[in-house]
């Protein structure tokens, strides 16, 4: 075999494999609910034997041989001479989670880049990987395209009848395209992450001395690789919290009448342009009336108010609010919450969440599948550039020294009668460099239904920028959200302004 | 002419390492199938000169589509495709017109061999 035939084979064995094992763990949880069902043995069968015949092909010795046990296992019950009792689902699934690490192992070490990862298994049969830097620099590229067609178009408008102008609208239709299949080469399947969601609920489970079922459903669903990459942590956290704080110990749950058991669901669909993730436990749910305590304790909800499920979220999700302890344990479902939506949005992805008492909580995320393209106004302050949404932009405003002035204490910006509260972009930036010019435009934007006026050092005009989710050191602010980079090449953050008030 | 070859297997990762065997020799993959039920309505329309068949796949397994297909055509030529420890379903597989067989993991010289004897004799 040669080594490139080698690779593509790894490459397919490593999607195949991972597509069949959790077909098999979602079987599994099947036949957990019915185990007197014939079927699910007889596709768990299925998977882990075309997982032995493609393991012994690439002679993964220790893949091949758990494939095989897990197998002689299963025949066993469904030959009759065993039966399928709890003990040895739970056997069953431990074999599972052995072959799927085995797999991982044979895959990393036969040089596959990614554990049981690459493309999904079904429709293509070619696969090629790709560097995800230089996926990365082919959209830079792109944004770059989209920034001088617009400016293309503007020029092309003066004659909307020349040659070059006809010239102009064919080539950007062909941008259109290009675009679109640009987007489409990123995208990878939410099995990715999905796939690392059984080991750790069980582990958690199994440290908090649980009995925790999990199904997943709509792993086959893409988005693109950058969203993909920022899903898995806020997603691993609240499976976590769902466990630990939304599932109650078999004790009580018989006690409530519910089955020893707990069981949490993930499951995604398609919805238009976006992916939902719902995440379900079957748990206590949250403690609504706890939390509005605590919250009318702290002074954010008034004294008669009651909360509703998206009320919730907006207390839980504030900073600081979630990890205290006496709402944690109460509160069924809340810890870090603040640190998984400032992680949603910065993917452009939003969290909404139903709960009822003693029954469970519903946590989805409405998960972008594409990368935007945002209309955007490029401002500078110093030498570096920021932009930000035009959804958000009111108006800008020259520098005119008698517009500005106190209320309250605060320095105001006096637009047409208003008194915008002013809010310096080098302040937020903690920026030391250079000092500010005397003239400086500030941005009026809208946000959370309050307008505030932004002092930048300078506005540049407006884009059309490929906004990209960026990994942020610690420390750097939760209101920039993305990053871009500029038709002259040089890179600019995102400023999410609703994050700035 | 080259001679014209159905893979049916549920796995691509099987498909492609039979198709990658078989091209290599000069023979033309007529077309693909990843169920017995599959594999039965492509020998219809594809008319191939020979058939490698799984035995483990879904909806219909390898022997009942094996019946289909001699049933639709006595002279079919189709080689079983099996992973170690089936021989008693080898066994049945022959016994249902199946005219030999391979033992996964493939080794391309012991494929090649059993297709020729398959598609001469």
């Amino acid at each position: 075999m040669t080594d490139a035939r080698r690779a593509r084979y790894v490459a397919l064995f490593a999607s195949e494999a991972r597509s069949l094992l959790t077909g098999a763990r979602r079987e599994l949880t099947r036949w957990r609910d019915d185990p007197s069902a014939l079927d699910p043995a007889e596709e768990i069968f299925r998977a882990l034997h075309t997982v032995k015949g493609m393991a012994a092909s690439l002679e993964f010795e220790a893949a091949t041989d758990l494939a095989h046990r897990t197998e002689t296992m299963l025949s066993e019950v469904r030959r009759g001479s065993n039966v399928a009792t709890t003990v040895w689902l739970r056997e069953l699934e431990q074999s599972l989670d052995a072959l799927t690490g085995a797999c991982d192992t044979a895959v990393v070490e036969a040089g596959g880049a990614e554990p049981l990862g690459g493309a999904p298994a079904g429709s293509s049969q070619r696969i090629v990987r790709v560097d995800v830097n230089r996926l990365d620099a082919l959209l830079s590229d792109l944004g770059g395209l989209v920034t001088a067609r617009q400016e293309l178009e503007r020029r092309a408008e003066a004659d909307a009848l020349s040659p070059i102008a006809r010239a102009a609208l064919q080539m950007a239709r062909r941008l259109d395209t290009l675009q679109d299949r640009i987007l489409d080469v990123r995208l990878a399947p939410l099995a990715e992450v999905f796939e690392r969601v059984p080991p750790i609920v069980r582990d958690v489970a199994r440290q908090l001395g649980k009995d925790v079922a999990i199904e997943l459903s709509g792993e086959t669903l893409e988005v693109d690789r950058a969203i993909l990459d920022q899903l898995a942590e806020p997603l691993l956290h609240l499976l976590r919290n769902a466990v630990d704080h939304g599932i109650e110990s078999a004790d009580v749950r018989r006690k409530a009448g519910k089955r020893p058991g707990g069981r949490i669901t993930v499951a995604a669909r398609q919805d238009g342009d976006a992916v939902i993730i719902e995440i379900t436990d079957d748990g206590r749910g949250i403690d609504r009336e706890a939390v509005a305590r605590r919250a009318r304790a702290m002074g954010i909800l008034e004294d008669r108010a009651t909360l509703s499920d998206d009320g919730l979220l907006v207390v839980l999700e504030r900073p600081g609010f979630s990890t205290a302890s006496e709402v944690t344990d109460i509160s069924g479902r809340g810890v870090g919450l603040d640190v998984v939506v400032a992680r949603m949005r910065e993917i452009g992805a939003s969290l909404s969440l139903t709960t009822v008492m003693g029954r469970g909580t519903v946590f989805s995320i409405r998960l972008p599948t594409r990368l935007g393209i945002v209309r955007a106004l490029v401002t500078s302050i110093g030498d570096e550039r920021y932009v930000m949404p035009l959804t958000h932009v009111v108006e800008l405003v020259a520098w005119q020294a008698d517009l500005v002035g106190q209320q309250d204490g605060r320095a105001v910006l006096f637009v047409r009668g208003d008194a915008l509260p002013i809010v310096d972009l080098r302040r937020l930036l903690a920026y030391r460099g250079d000092d500010p010019p005397t003239r400086r435009p500030a941005v009026v934007f809208e946000a959370n239904g309050q307008r505030v006026a932004l002092l930048t050092d300078a506005v540049h005009g407006q884009v059309d920028a490929v906004v990209q989710p960026v990994d942020r050191p610690s420390g750097m602010a939760r209101w920039i959200t993305g990053a871009t980079v500029l038709d002259d090449g040089r890179p600019a953050l995102l400023v999410d302004l609703a994050s700035v008030v | 002419m080259a001679h014209r070859v159905l893979i049916c297997d549920d796995a691509i990762f099987m498909r492609t390492m039979i198709a990658d065997i078989l091209t290599g020799a000069g023979y033309e993959v007529a077309g693909e199938a990843e169920s017995g039920l599959q594999a039965v309505e492509r020998y219809k329309t594809v008319k191939p000169d020979l058939v490698t068949m799984d035995i483990v796949m879904p909806d219909m397994g390898g022997i009942d589509a094996v019946k289909a297909i001699i049933a639709l055509d006595p002279a079919a030529k189709i080689l079983m495709c099996s992973a170690m420890g089936q021989q008693s379903l080898v066994v049945e597989a022959i016994q249902a017109g199946a005219k030999d067989f391979v033992v996964k993991p493939f080794q391309p010289a012991r494929v090649l061999e059993a297709v020729q004897r398959v598609i001469g004799g």
